[in-house]
Order: C-alpha cells, then sequence, then structure tokens
C-alpha cells in the first residue's frame, strides 16, 4: 500500500465577498458539501469551511471564510479580510447591481489584504442565462482591467465551482514558489507545515517504487 | 442681585404673584385636551418673559442674612466624601450602575481568528486517513494471481555440483516470484563463528542460474542465520509493486540462540497483499519433537520486523495476509521402524505412512502451525539417502526415512498447484522439495484507490467541518423603542449550542475598546456551552451621562453590531437599533437655555444644532429666539424645591426613589411641569434628580477652563467672585441662581438641618469637576472646591 503523506502542508486563508444573495454561502457549501443549497438563509456573521485540495503534487487545506453580503455588516466584514490570501468577489450576472458594486468589493479587498492577495471574480447563477443582466465580456474585460481572472460560474450545477478555488490556489502557490509571497510575513494569509518526518523506512533491492498514486 | 436683576429684566415679573398664569407654561400642564392649534406654543410665545425664579425670591426674604445655623446634621467628612452622587441609585436594590464601569475584558478582536483556527492536529490525519484506506481496501482492490514457486533444500553443507533447473523450473510456467530455502548450507566451525561463508555465494549464483528461463528475475532480497538461508526473487516487471521489505533471523540453537537451528523470514508488501516467508530448521532426531515445537514457537513470537512508521509497533509473523512457511522441520515418522518404512515407501502407501508423521500429529494437536495448510504428500520422504544416489542411509545409524522438508501455508486465495519433490538432485542427503501457487493478490485499481482516498479526505474535512461549533440564537435583531436616560431597558435571546462543545464571547470589532457600545452590556458576554445546552444572555441598555450627550446631539444612535464569537467556530453578528428620546439630562448649560420649549417637543435636527452648538461667554443675538438666563429644567426642579421643601429635613442626603426619577425626569423632558406636584413626588427625589442633572451636564456650572483658578482663590472670596464672573453668561446665571437658592435652604436649616458644610460638600464636587475626568478628587481638591463654595455660602451675593 501506498505510504504518501496524505497531510498537507500549507494552509491558505480565503475570503468570498459580493452583494447579498449573490451564492457566497451557496458556493462554500458546493465546495466543501457538494451540495447545492437552494433555500440558503442570509449570512449574519462569518461562516467558514475547510477542504483540503491539491496543486502541483502539494496538499494544501484552505480554509475559507463567507461573509455577509448586507451592506449594513460592510464595516464589521471588513475586518475579516485581514490576513486573507485569496479573495473570490462574487456577483449574480441576473442582477446588474451586484456587478456595479463590484469596484467597491474590490477597493475593500485591495486596502484590506495584502498586495499578493490573489482576487477571482466570479459571475453565478449562470444557469439562469434567461435573466442575464452582464454580459460575459464586461465581465472579463472589468477583471483583466483590473488584473483578476475571471471565471464564470453556476453553483447550482456545480459548474467551474472547484476551478474557482483551484485556480486561485494555483496562483497562490506560484506566489510562493517564485518568492513574491513572503511566508514569514504575518499578513501572507498562507501558513507553511512542515510534513511529518517519515522515518523508518528501509531501502530495499530493487528499490520499489510506488508510483501513481496521487491522492 | 441676581433675582433682583432678573426681576428687572422680566417685565411683569412680581415676586408677590403667588399662582401667575403663564401661558409660556401650558405645555407643561398636564391638563384636560385644550383646543389645538390656538393653544400658543411654549416658550417661544413669551420671549424675555422667563420669571423662573419668582418662587425662590417670593417672600422677599433677604438672601444676604442667612447665617449657618449649626444644626445641620453632623457629617463626617470621610463618608460624605463617598457619597458621591453617581452613588444616589445604588443604595437602591435593582441598581445598574456597575454599567457605567462596566469591566470589559474582550482580548480577541476578530482578526485574531484566523490564528486561532489554524492550530491543528497534524499525524493524527495520517493515522486516520491509513486505517480508512485498510477498512475500505475491497473498494478500491481487486484480486489477481500470481504464481509462487516456494522451494526448500536441506544440502547438508555441500557447494551445488548440479543444475537446480530439475528442481526450481519444474513447472512449465515462469513463476511471478521465487521463494527459495537452503538448511545446513555449511556446517563448518567458520560459518557457525564467524558467520561467513563462501557457500552463501556458491548457492545463490546456483538458484539465481536456475530460475526460469522464460522470464527475468531480480532479487529482492537474501538473508542467512549461519546455513539457513531465504532468497526472494520477483520477475522483474513486478518490482516496482514490491514495498516495505523486511528480513529477520530468530537463532534457536544451543542456548536457544545460536543460528545452528532457527528460521529466517522476509517480509513484504506486494500490491496491497502483505506475505511473509519463513524458512526454518528445527531441532533434529525423532523423540525432540517438543524440542521442535518449541523451536516454531520461538520462531513466531520473537520474529519481530519493524515497521515504516516508527511509531507502530513492529509486525509479526502472523500479522500478514499470506505466510508460506518452507524448511527442514526435521519432523520424523514415529512408532514405525525402519523395514516397515521403507515397506510402506515402497508400496506407495503414503497415506498409511502419513498417519505416522509427527508434523501431522502436532498440527492435528494444535500444538502448532495453527490456521496452517498442507498439501497432500503425494511424494517419498525427502530423508535421508546416501549423497549421490536414490537409495535411503547406509550409513552406522542407518536413519529411517522421514519427510523432514515441508511446505506449509496460510491465508486466503491460495491454491497450492503442486507439492513435490525432487529426485534427480543427488547432492545432498535431502531431496529438495517445491511447491507452486497461485496466490491471489489485492492489486488497486488506481482510479478506485484515487477515488476512495479522496473520499476519506473528503468525508474528514466534513467531520471537521461538521466539528466547527455552530448555535442557533432565538434573536439577531434588537429594537430598543423610547430609550430614556437612565432607564435600563433589557432584550433577552437565547443561545442553543448544536453538537460541539464551545466556548462563547462578544468580541471586539477593530478598532473598538470593547464590544460593545458604552451603554451597552452583554451579560453574560462570555461563557461555555455543553453540546445541546442554552444559556440566556441579556442584553442591557442604559444611557448615563457619559453616553446621553452624543445620543443628544444625534452623534451616536441606538445602533450598534455586535459579534458573537465562537472559539474556533462561526461568528454572529447581532444587530441592536433603536430610538433614544433626548433628554435635559446630558445637555448642556446654554443648550437648554437655548430650548424655549421642552425638548421632547423640539425637532431632532434643533436639538442637534442646540447640543452642538458651541458655549459662547455672551449671547451675541445670533439666533432668532433671544434664550432664557437659566435652563427652565433647573428652575423647575429648584422652584419644586422652594415651594415644597426648603423645610424638608435631611434633604440632598437621603436617596430619591427610582420610579419618581423616572416621572421628573419625563416631566421636565416634556413640559408637564404641574405633573410633579399631582404625583405627590416626594422632594428627596426632586432634590436627587437636581444632583443627577448638575452631575450630568457635560460642562461643569464651573467650567473646566475655571477649575484651577477656582481652587487656587478658594480663600479669597473677593478673588473668587471675580472668577465666577468670567464664566460665561449662563453658566454664570447658574452657578449665581443655586447660591441664592442653597442660601436660602440654609436660612431654615433650624427646620431641614442643613449647614453650609454639608451643603459646600455636596455641591462643591457637582460644580467643581476635575477637567481630567473620572480620576477621583484629590482629597486637597476636594477640599478646596468646598471651600470655594462654602465662601458663597456663607458671605452675601
Ligand atoms: N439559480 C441559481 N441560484 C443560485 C445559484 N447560486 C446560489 N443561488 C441561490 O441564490 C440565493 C442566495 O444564495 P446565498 O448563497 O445565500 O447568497 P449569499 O451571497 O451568501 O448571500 P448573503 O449571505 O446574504 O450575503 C439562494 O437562494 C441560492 O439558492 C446558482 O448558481 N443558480
Ligand atoms: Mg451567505
Amino acid at each position: 500500500m501506498a505510504t504518501a503523506p496524505y497531510n498537507y502542508s500549507y494552509i491558505f486563508k480565503y475570503i468570498i465577498i459580493g452583494d447579498m444573495g449573490v451564492g457566497k454561502s451557496c458556493l462554500l457549501h458546493q465546495f466543501t458539501e457538494k451540495k447545492f443549497m437552494a433555500d440558503c438563509p442570509h449570512t449574519i456573521g462569518v461562516e467558514f469551511g475547510t477542504r483540503i485540495i491539491e496543486v502541483s503534487g502539494q496538499k494544501i487545506k484552505l480554509q475559507i471564510w463567507d461573509t455577509a453580503g448586507q451592506e449594513r455588516f460592510r464595516a464589521v466584514t471588513r475586518s475579516y479580510y485581514r490576513g486573507a490570501a485569496g479573495a473570490l468577489m462574487v456577483y449574480d450576472i441576473t442582477r446588474r447591481s451586484t456587478y456595479n458594486h463590484l469596484s467597491s468589493w474590490l477597493t475593500d479587498a485591495r486596502n484590506l489584504t495584502n498586495p499578493n492577495t490573489v482576487i477571482i471574480l466570479i459571475g453565478n447563477k449562470a444557469d439562469l442565462e434567461a435573466q442575464r443582466d452582464v454580459t460575459y465580456e464586461e465581465a472579463k474585460q472589468f477583471a483583466e482591467e483590473n488584473g483578476g481572472f475571471m471565471l464564470k460560474v453556476n453553483i447550482k450545477m456545480g459548474e467551474n465551482v472547484e476551478d474557482a478555488f483551484l485556480e486561485a490556489a494555483k496562483k497562490i502557490y506560484q506566489n510562493i514558489q517564485d518568492g513574491s509571497l513572503d511566508l514569514n510575513a504575518a499578513e501572507s494569509g498562507v501558513q507553511h507545515k512542515p510534513s511529518a518526518p517519515q522515518g523508518g523506512r528501509l531501502t530495499s533491492e530493487p528499490q520499489p517504487q510506488r508510483e501513481g498514486c496521487g491522492c | 442681585m441676581f433675582l433682583q436683576e432678573v426681576a428687572r429684566a422680566c417685565p411683569g415679573f412680581d415676586p408677590a404673584t403667588k399662582d401667575p398664569e403663564f401661558l409660556w407654561l401650558s405645555p407643561y400642564r398636564c391638563t384636560e385636551p385644550q383646543p389645538e392649534s390656538t393653544t400658543p406654543r411654549g416658550w417661544n410665545s413669551a420671549p424675555g418673559t422667563w420669571p423662573g425664579c419668582a418662587s425662590i425670591g417670593g417672600g422677599g426674604s433677604n438672601f444676604g442674612s442667612s447665617r449657618p445655623n449649626g444644626k445641620g446634621l453632623p457629617v463626617k467628612e470621610s463618608s460624605r466624601g463617598q457619597d458621591k452622587p453617581e452613588n444616589l441609585f445604588s443604595r437602591q436594590p435593582k441598581s445598574k450602575s456597575e454599567i457605567t464601569d462596566m469591566v470589559r475584558s474582550s482580548t480577541i478582536t476578530v482578526s485574531d481568528k484566523a490564528h486561532i483556527l489554524s492550530m491543528q492536529k497534524f499525524g493524527l490525519r495520517d493515522t486516520i486517513v491509513k486505517s480508512h484506506l485498510v477498512q475500505k481496501e475491497e473498494d478500491y482492490t481487486y484480486i489477481q494471481n500470481f504464481r509462487f514457486f516456494v522451494g526448500t533444500y536441506n544440502v547438508n553443507g555441500q557447494s551445488p555440483k548440479e543444475c537446480l533447473r530439475p528442481w526450481l523450473s519444474c513447472d512449465i510456467q515462469a513463476p511471478d516470484v521465487y521463494c527459495v530455502g537452503f538448511q545446513e548450507l555449511d556446517l563448518s566451525k567458520e560459518a557457525f563463528f564467524f558467520h561467513d561463508t563462501p557457500r552463501e555465494e556458491e548457492w545463490f549464483k546456483a538458484v539465481t542460474q536456475g530460475l526460469h528461463s522464460d522470464a527475468k528475475y531480480a532479487k529482492v532480497k537474501l538473508i542467512r542465520l549461519v546455513g539457513i538461508m531465504l532468497l526472494l526473487y520477483v520477475k522483474q516487471e513486478h518490482a516496482a509493486y514490491i514495498s516495505e521489505v523486511e528480513a529477520e533471523t530468530v537463532g534457536t540453537g544451543i542456548m536457544g540462540r545460536m543460528g545452528n537451528k532457527g528460521g529466517v523470514a522476509i517480509r513484504f508488501q506486494f500490491h496491497n497483499t502483505s506475505i511473509c516467508i519463513v524458512n526454518s530448521h528445527l531441532a533434529a532426531h525423532t523423540e525432540e519433537y517438543e524440542r521442535r515445537n518449541q523451536d516454531y514457537k520461538d520462531i513466531c513470537s520473537r520474529m519481530q520486523f519493524c515497521q515504516v512508521d516508527p511509531s507502530l509497533p513492529p509486525l509479526t509473523i502472523s500479522r500478514h495476509d499470506v505466510i508460506l512457511w518452507l524448511g527442514d522441520l526435521n519432523y520424523r515418522i514415529e512408532e514405525l521402524d525402519v523395514e516397515k518404512v521403507k515397506k510402506l515407501i515402497e508400496e506407495k502407501a503414503f497415506e498409511t505412512l502419513y498417519a505416522y508423521d509427527q508434523l501431522k500429529i502436532q498440527v492435528a494437536a494444535k500444538t502448532i502451525f495453527e490456521g496452517f495448510t498442507e498439501g497432500e504428500l503425494t511424494f517419498q520422504p525427502t530423508y535421508k539417502y546416501d549423497t549421490g544416489s536414490d537409495n535411503w542411509d547406509t550409513s552406522e545409524k542407518c536413519r529411517a526415512p522421514a519427510w523432514c522438508d515441508r511446505i506449509l501455508w496460510k491465508g486466503n486465495n491460495i491454491n497450492q498447484l503442486s507439492y513435490q519433490s525432487h529426485m534427480a538432485l543427488k547432492t545432498s542427503d535431502h531431496k529438495p522439495v517445491s511447491s507452486v501457487f497461485d496466490i491471489g493478490v489485492k492489486v488497486i485499481n488506481e482510479e478506485l484507490y484515487r477515488k476512495t482516498l479522496e473520499e476519506i479526505v473528503r468525508s474528514l474535512d466534513k467531520m471537521e467541518n461538521a466539528n466547527i461549533p455552530s448555535v442557533s440564537l432565538s434573536k439577531r435583531e434588537f429594537c430598543f423603542q423610547n430609550v430614556k436616560y437612565m432607564q435600563l431597558q433589557v432584550e433577552s435571546f437565547k443561545i442553543h449550542n448544536g453538537q460541539v462543545p464551545c466556548q462563547f464571547e462578544f468580541i471586539n470589532k477593530p478598532d473598538e475598546k470593547s464590544y460593545c457600545k458604552q451603554w451597552l452590556n452583554a451579560n453574560p458576554s462570555r461563557g461555555f456551552l455543553l453540546p445541546d445546552s442554552d444559556i440566556e444572555i441579556e442584553l442591557e441598555l442604559f444611557v448615563n451621562k457619559t453616553t446621553a450627550t452624543k445620543l443628544n446631539s444625534g452623534e451616536d444612535k441606538i445602533e450598534d453590531i455586535l459579534v458573537l464569537h465562537l472559539d474556533r467556530g462561526k461568528d454572529y453578528f447581532l444587530s441592536v437599533s433603536g430610538n433614544y428620546l433626548p433628554s435635559c439630562f446630558g445637555s448642556p448649560i446654554h443648550t437648554l437655555c437655548y430650548m424655549r420649549e421642552p425638548i421632547l417637543d423640539l425637532p431632532p435636527e434643533v436639538i442637534s444644532e442646540l447640543t452642538l452648538m458651541p458655549i459662547k461667554t455672551e449671547d451675541d443675538g445670533s439666533r432668532l429666539e433671544s434664550p432664557m438666563e437659566i435652563p427652565k429644567e433647573l428652575w423647575m426642579m429648584v422652584d419644586y424645591l422652594y415651594q415644597n421643601a426648603v423645610q424638608q429635613e435631611d434633604l440632598f442626603q437621603q436617596p430619591g426613589l427610582r420610579v419618581e426619577f423616572e416621572q421628573i425626569r419625563d416631566c421636565l423632558d416634556t413640559g408637564m411641569i404641574d405633573n410633579l406636584c399631582i404625583l405627590q413626588t416626594f422632594s428627596h427625589s426632586v432634590a436627587e434628580a437636581l444632583l443627577l442633572f448638575l452631575e450630568s451636564l457635560p460642562e461643569p456650572v464651573i467650567c473646566n477652563s475655571a477649575y484651577y483658578n477656582c481652587l487656587e482663590c478658594s480663600g479669597n472670596y473677593t478673588a473668587s467672585k471675580q472668577v465666577i464672573s468670567t464664566l460665561p453668561t449662563f453658566h454664570k446665571n447658574v452657578f449665581n441662581y443655586l447660591m441664592a437658592f442653597l442660601q436660602e435652604l440654609l436660612k431654615n436649616s433650624a427646620k431641614n438641618h442643613l449647614d453650609e458644610n454639608i451643603l459646600a460638600s455636596i455641591f462643591g464636587s457637582l460644580l467643581l469637576r476635575n477637567p481630567a475626568g473620572n480620576q477621583k478628587h484629590e482629597m486637597t481638591e476636594k477640599k478646596k472646591a468646598q471651600e470655594f463654595i462654602h465662601q458663597f455660602l456663607c458671605n452675601p451675593l
């Protein structure tokens, strides 16, 4: 049997932000539980979930914070941005107002996180094509102008949900690899855990190699 | 003096008029509804006619002549010092005065949370994943048969002289795995004592050359204990699926340790099946079967392989999926004499002979090899022959033939294909034995394995998510309506805990000193909850002098968001909203002077504007309406006391009643002044309200800027009066007005037992407040403040 270490070596903190009702909680739930919540109450507070993913053979534990989107809590939710390595900024493609508010969410995300924080734009509810109020192209342009990624996501069907989280993780990991993200900085949003030592392994002849057992 | 000036300034002022019909008072009168709109509205209808001091001046008393009568209650300085106005309410049973100096111990803020959450048990997760993987093995493995060749050969100390193919390559098909064991590899003393022998290399070569020629093999392991050697080969293509190879030896010879007898073993993982091969050479001689049993048991108990994870206990032989045991077990045929044995062999009556086989008998008695199987013996005994021949031993000892060399197995999915001896090999006094097996090995389906592993990791993630503490709240929005000054309002809610024990706490938002606004308090603000348990939290709202002014001005509102934090868990926001009814309590003196109408009749913008208006030395006439000389509310309280309580014993020393204070406050703020009398309010409550009013002034009567001047000239009345004359007009008016009133009280000291000292000590700390704020007055400062007031009580104003 394979003896690959099953543990994670990094923890990334993510925040999910955006107007109320755009699907932030559903996004988290879909990612952690692979289930769609048709009737999701408004988040009045901050919830979070975790999941372990793999990027370039490294296991990474994502710690995802889902914040309340209601305007009246904005001042309080701002205080949860600190130390986020990734920010998923969600809008609802059927409601233009949620798209129009993106710049204000983006400003908060930029001001309250470190310069390396990876921000991903997510246009949700792609299943409601008939009610589309924001075109993909303009959102993509907005994302590009702001140096970010754009993903269209259908949380209901689980489409692209994994990608949203993975893309951000890949980018963060890349930032770690090329040294642009300093892990020792207090607000990097990343914690590194050196894997437990794999002692006691005696060599055998020929060295049996267990391969292709990614997990 | 002051009152005379007031009288002069107020046309129509007649101190003698006992019951003046002042229209401006109408909003303060609690009478039957009058025809609306015709009623002149309040204060602005009679500008400049504020006759507030009429009653005090009434009766033509001589303000200046009042002297202390020395009959006041004896008051100890020390106790008076502690009897600060803040504590007036504290004597009431339902005191909430602690609210004013709440201890806010919250130290965590929301942004610390990331750190708290990251503490994770580390090694545990690996172990859990592994054990889940073992449990779910069937989900991602399938059984595939592999051909194992198992051979055993006691070579009697000889070097290889013949090709071993007839033994090792007896099968048409090339086996996948070779397990080849030897005994008595070298009988020399050197081998015994120095553990080194050229035979190892010789026989290794011979075996390697004898392997099936249809396949290429890789040696996995060679292990030797003196003359006992075990070799493990696999087909090259399987090498990648062999892991965790360990080899060990156990000597059971002389002294129970030496290596002339005992066993060697190799264990390994083939795909997902753990396999252990044992080669043993047990004690010799027919009668020694119990020694052989003992050797077997020793090997079983002492053979221990270390594991990859050093924290796990070592593996024993029995803890393997497949065990193959070969060797010269040395069990003999008993009870029958040599001739009888040879005769049965000749007749090929192996079954009959087998009944006398010691191994068979011991296994049947369950003394050894429990759970093992051996194939049917269809070949003649492999011991003992004259070397180089197929003839039975012709030596002196003439040993009886025996099935010394055996192969047994234990485990599932093992199918023996052959079990035979090889007469063609004549090098030794033993014949080699072989057995070929089809062994079902658990092979991993990569795709299913990945899926299973993912499921396990996911379920652990889910478990972790499910273990995040979570509660439900009976209420998350709290509306406090019509909040009044110093009137406690309580809203409660229930926290119901889920299945994870948790610690909760209201935490500070960043850059805030406490978890909520100063006028609010949660009780309790932190605690611990067992699974499925409840706790009731009370939100207590109490506006006091510290918070009232900003609520009046609108700079602060009854609005707040509380963050209820669960340790390692979610955060919940609680919204607090409501409205505050502005009050004269907490309003600045000059603001009140500009309010001709009751404060609750004014639109919020006006209250806000007047509250924020900077203090002026003189009225500059910039406002449409001219201000009153002193706040009407002050006049109302003083007037009431003057009318009803100048002779009241212990005035200002007896606490009032909370309900009465609330009525008084409402009367003042709504202008329903007559209620004060109708409600039969006790003088003590009004007196206390007056003190609370003075205490609630954001800027004390003697302005902060004049505080130290006053202390300095506290022995010099002329200088003191000079300082007072520099105060802003309204403050000066209030000061003079109060002093006049107090002097009036002192005239009645025979009845009310007040004296200058008592009044100076009560009012000293209210009119003169240390600008630094909450710090307790130093004793000397306090004394000087009293002295300062004292001068005004015993000198003509
Ligand atoms: N049709 C459709 N509905 C969706 C999708 N994603 C979410 N919803 C629905 O949108 C509603 C709001 O989703 P939430 O996840 O509660 O929104 P939120 O962003 O967390 O809102 P707040 O907590 O108030 O900030 C829910 O009723 C969801 O069922 C989607 O992809 N398609
Ligand atoms: Mg939500």
